[in-house]
Order: structure tokens, then C-alpha cells, then sequence
């Protein structure tokens, strides 16, 4: 019985230790994710996109500024995504996972401005 | 029909221009002039598109016309708020006149054209407007200015206006001939 017991308060340890492990390993795989992750800033202005092509790996994150006077919009060419009308300093945020519509964006009101995306 | 109106259009504005032109190289036209001016004609290609909105069904050219109305509002707006950073205001004078009567009468050319005809005339009157306007800011209006915010205003609206022209030389050559 006292051998049965405490066989159960070994396997109980064994079980909390492995937990505690995964938890911390996670907390450490997750640090390091958020740590890598990057901000890349798109600058709009004289009617272009600066820079106009991003490399960018999932979980970073494209932030668009509008520095013209006239509004803009960054638009997926398929649409998936559309930061609407960007005012003059407005700013739109996009983070990329894995299923994120890559390749060339637009401004739809000035179709000759193109910038692109591609994702790592 | 269509060259025709395009031929006047064009030839009017020229004059228009071109005396604004002669006026600001004898030294003959203001900073405020200029403003004025400028903001004119900001103003007229509001209204060519406000009347594209009216007239017309095709979504290209009341996408372009929306587009018109969104950047020459932002940029008056933005010309004013800088005109009022300067303690200025912008000044009437006989060439933001004519400019205000060539145009009247373009719209009223422009209302007696439908559908495809309507869509097509308005596409070349924005062409040619931007094409002069452009070169009288440009070639005129910048050299002449003196204040150098004011001056650095125009280089940016010009930036603006040049992408308009590219944006309608594309819509003459989809809607054809």
C-alpha cells in the first residue's frame, strides 16, 4: 500500500515536472517568436510606397504612414485586405500570418502606385 | 465633334495660361496671386467633377472624378491652412477670372454630351487641363514664387497634379476614341 502510494506521489512528480518543462519551454519558444518578429514601416508619400517591396516573415508586422496631403489606401491586389482611407498621418497596421494575400498591393484611388509584399 | 471641343478646350485654356504666364515672368503676379490662382483651379477641376458624378455611368470615370474631388479638396484645404500659417490671404485677379469663365462654358459643353460621348469628352478635358495647368505650375508658377514654404507647396501639389494627368491619360486611352 505504502509502495503503491508512493509510486502515485512519483508518477504525480513526474507529471508536474514535464509540465512545468513544456511551460517553460513554451514561455521561452514564445519569447523568442515575439522576439524575432519584426515592424517593418511603409512610408507614403510623393505618391509612392517607401520602401516599395517588404520582406516580411509571419508574425511581423507592416505599418503604413501616410505622409501626403491627399488620402491613400494600401489595398491587397486581391483585396483580402484594405487599410481604407489613410488622412494625411493616419497610420494602418497589418500582421502577417501564414495565410496573409502576399505579392503586389495598390492605393486604389492612384492605381500607379504599387508596392509588394513577399513573406518569408 | 469630340476634337473639336477638345481642340477649343485646350486652346482656351493655352490663352488663359499663357497670359498668366507672360503676366507672372514680368514679374506681374503675387505669391497671393498665385495662391489665388492655383486654388481656382484646384476649385474647376472640382466641378468638371462634380458634373462626371452627374452625368455619367461609367465606373471608371466617377472612380477618377471621386478622386479628383478627394485630392484638390485636400490640397485647397491644405493650401489655406498654410496661406493662414502665413498671415496671408490668397488675392482675385483677371487670370482666376478667366480661368472661372473658360471653364463655365466647358461645362456647359460638357452637359450637352451623353453617355459614352459625355464620358469620353470629359476624360480629354481632364487630360489637357492637368497637361497646362501642370506646365504653367511648373515652368511658371514655382520660379515666380517668392516665399520659399509657399514654393515648396507648389512642388508638392504639382507631384499631385502630375500623378492626375498620368491617371488620365490611362482613362482617355481605355475609353477609347
Amino acid at each position: 500500500m505504502a509502495a503503491a502510494t508512493s509510486q502515485r506521489v512519483k508518477v504525480i512528480r513526474s507529471a508536474v515536472l514535464v509540465g512545468l518543462i513544456a511551460l517553460i519551454a513554451g514561455g521561452v519558444f514564445s519569447l523568442a517568436t515575439s522576439a524575432s518578429a519584426e515592424t517593418h514601416v511603409v512610408e507614403i508619400r510623393g505618391f509612392e510606397f517607401f520602401p516599395a517591396e517588404v520582406n516580411a516573415a509571419v508574425g511581423d508586422t507592416i505599418v503604413w504612414i501616410n505622409k501626403d496631403v491627399v488620402p491613400h489606401t494600401a489595398t491587397a491586389g486581391d483585396g483580402a485586405w484594405d487599410s481604407g482611407l489613410m488622412e494625411t498621418d493616419d497610420e494602418f497596421s497589418l500582421t502577417i500570418e501564414a495565410d496573409t494575400s502576399a505579392g503586389d498591393y495598390v492605393c486604389t484611388f492612384h492605381p500607379n502606385m504599387v508596392g509588394a509584399i513577399s513573406v518569408e | 465633334m469630340f476634337r473639336k471641343i477638345f481642340l477649343s478646350c485646350a486652346a482656351g485654356l493655352l490663352a488663359v495660361l499663357g497670359a498668366s504666364s507672360a503676366s507672372a515672368e514680368d514679374g506681374g503676379l503675387n505669391d497671393m496671386q498665385i495662391a489665388h490662382i492655383a486654388y481656382t483651379a484646384d476649385e474647376i477641376d472640382i466641378q468638371y467633377a462634380k458634373l462626371a458624378l452627374e452625368c455619367s455611368d461609367n465606373a471608371d470615370v466617377r472612380a477618377f472624378a471621386e478622386t479628383m474631388i478627394r485630392d484638390h479638396t485636400a490640397v485647397n484645404v491644405a493650401a489655406l491652412a498654410l496661406l493662414k500659417k502665413l498671415g496671408a490671404s490668397p488675392e482675385d485677379n483677371p487670370t482666376s477670372q478667366s480661368l472661372l469663365a473658360s471653364a463655365a462654358a466647358k461645362r456647359t459643353e460638357l452637359k450637352a454630351l451623353k453617355g459614352v460621348a459625355f464620358d469620353r469628352a470629359y476624360a480629354a478635358n481632364e487630360l489637357s487641363y492637368h497637361q497646362f495647368v501642370n506646365k504653367t505650375v511648373e515652368s511658371t508658377f514655382i520660379p515666380a514664387a517668392q516665399n520659399a514654404e509657399f514654393k515648396q507647396f507648389l512642388r508638392t501639389a504639382l507631384v499631385t497634379f502630375k500623378t492626375h494627368e498620368g491617371h488620365a491619360e490611362k482613362l482617355v486611352k481605355k475609353l477609347g476614341k
